[in-house]
């Protein structure tokens, strides 16, 4: 009985303890100590194609990983990368276990409150694509036509949210599936993001073109609370990106055009 | 511990209830104009011409040796690159008439095999027509000893249905998952869409009682 309570109590001193180095005061991370290292430590994602990816040698790639070097290479140290997924990325990020993160963060009210956000230095947008031959200008055009989205993704809540009556909203489980309808004509228009259709156009030319934009998300380089001259280093260096057309460069290498002008003017 | 919340099925009933319908027109459907394909299929299959026979072996053994889930895909994303293009609930049909065809040939060209020589020589004593001896003496007694196959491979065919949703048909399952999408209840809608399915069986289970007794019972006195 007494050694049960004294378990008991151990395991919750513990969990209080544990609790208390998850949830206490994030680590702020020190300009001056990452130049005396030499190294940056950057989370990316790599299961997030094309901006997190594993390349053909199990190393990180992708628009994040260029992104990542170019802002090491500014800082004139060495970027380490580390791999963080998408729920652990944040929690790398206040333990200390990463510098910043450029890890596809979407600037987010309930995440800027957690971490400091730079400029935007990346975009997903999601809009109505389709037959180049097909005219629709808006959302109220799109009564009559059908349209594939994948099922209870963005693209599904956006285009069902705008839809008028007489909308053949199509779902399919995935983009492949969404996608391959567009290309064999089931449909004429598609709710996709951005992302997804530098791919198709990869493939099917300028067969297809946008008709009208449905909702874009920024994404920002992350540092702790705290790190004010890293962000303010981090700031400059994707205001410099930006003006002499590296993210230009890296956007076109990954993504089949300059960055997006949603983009450029967001603050 | 978990809490159940069935309001979001309740109050999506109507999109449940509509999924219901098509899957049960669907399947009706499919049952009849596989039951036609079938019957044609297994009447070549047990002709004695050879180019007939050879071409339904192809279809049967090519249906029964590949996925439905690769049919379907094929039928809807692959076919409209030769010009052939429906819409999704129409391939749907397009895609289970095929597929239960070619079981259903099988089925009863069995059933049609099992039916003795002597009873048609005695159709031939009694001086019926051909075609009378096809559909007296050979098709009825064939089609009441497969009977059971028959409708255990519709009642399969109507839950295999809950497949074309990957076409964008809307049938039940397609609009469970549509649910689902919306309100994440997952334990719930799929509770009641097992329930709903289990209905389905169920009815058409009885249907097939009712179809047997009225047009597959001997006459045993009259």
């Amino acid at each position: 009985m007494n050694m049960k309570l004294n378990r008991r109590l151990f395991t919750l001193i513990a969990a209080g303890a544990f609790s208390a180095g998850l949830f206490g005061p994030a680590l702020a991370a020190d300009l001056e100590a990452i130049e005396s290292a030499g190294t940056v430590k950057v989370g990316m994602l790599v299961d997030f194609p094309p901006f997190g990816i594993l390349d053909a040698s199990g190393q990180p790639d992708g628009y994040d990983a260029d992104v990542a070097k170019a802002l090491a290479e500014y800082l004139g140290v060495e970027a380490q990368i580390v791999p963080v997924t998408g729920p652990n990325r944040i929690p790398y990020l206040l333990s200390g276990q990463v510098d910043v993160l450029v890890a596809s963060l979407g600037i987010t009210e309930e995440r800027a409150q957690k971490v400091d956000f730079s400029k935007p230095y990346a975009g997903i947008s999601i809009a109505v694509y389709g037959d180049a031959g097909v005219q629709v200008a808006d959302a109220a055009a799109l009564a009559g036509q059908s349209i594939a989205v994948t099922r209870a993704s963005t693209q599904d809540t956006g285009v069902t949210g705008v839809a008028p009556e007489g909308t053949d909203i199509r779902r399919f489980d995935d983009d492949a599936s969404s996608v391959q309808a567009l290309m064999s004509g089931q449909v004429k228009l598609i709710g996709l993001s951005n992302v997804v259709m530098s791919q198709v156009t990869q493939a099917a030319g300028d067969r297809f073109d946008k008709k009208f934009d449905l909702s874009s998300q920024v994404q920002g380089i992350a540092v702790a609370p705290g790190s004010d001259a890293l962000l303010e280093k981090v700031d400059a260096f994707v205001a410099e990106a930006k003006a002499d057309g590296t993210l230009d460069h890296i956007h076109q290498k990954w993504l089949g055009e300059p960055l997006p002008d949603f983009v450029k003017t967001a603050e | 511990m978990y809490q159940f919340n069935f309001q979001p099925v309740v109050d999506s009933m109507d999109l449940l209830l509509h999924g219901a319908w098509l899957t049960v027109r669907l399947s009706l459907m499919a049952m009849a104009l596989g039951l036609i394909v079938s019957v044609l299929g297994a009447i070549g299959k047990t002709s004695g011409i050879r180019p007939v026979r050879w071409l339904i072996d192809v279809y049967v053994e090519v249906i029964r040796n590949t996925p439905f889930l690769v049919q379907i895909f094929f039928i809807f994303f692959g076919l409209p690159a030769v010009g052939v293009s429906m819409s999704a609930n129409t391939a749907a049909l397009v895609a289970l008439v095929i597929n239960v065809g070619a079981y259903g040939t099988e089925i009863i060209r069995a059933g049609i095999e099992s039916v003795p020589q002597g009873q048609i020589e005695a159709g031939r004593a009694l001086g019926l027509s051909p075609a009378k001896i096809f559909r007296y003496v050979v098709l009825k007694p064939a089609l009441r000893n497969i009977y059971p196959s028959l409708t255990s491979q519709f009642i399969y065919l109507m839950l295999t249905s809950s497949v074309v949703s990957v076409i964008s048909a809307n049938d039940l399952a397609s609009a469970g998952a549509d649910l689902n999408a919306q309100t994440f209840a997952s334990f719930e809608i799929y509770l009641v869409l097992t329930i709903m399915y289990f209905l389905l069986s169920l009815g058409f289970s009885a249907l097939f009682a009712v179809i047997r007794r009225l047009f597959f019972t001997y006459p045993a006195s009259r």
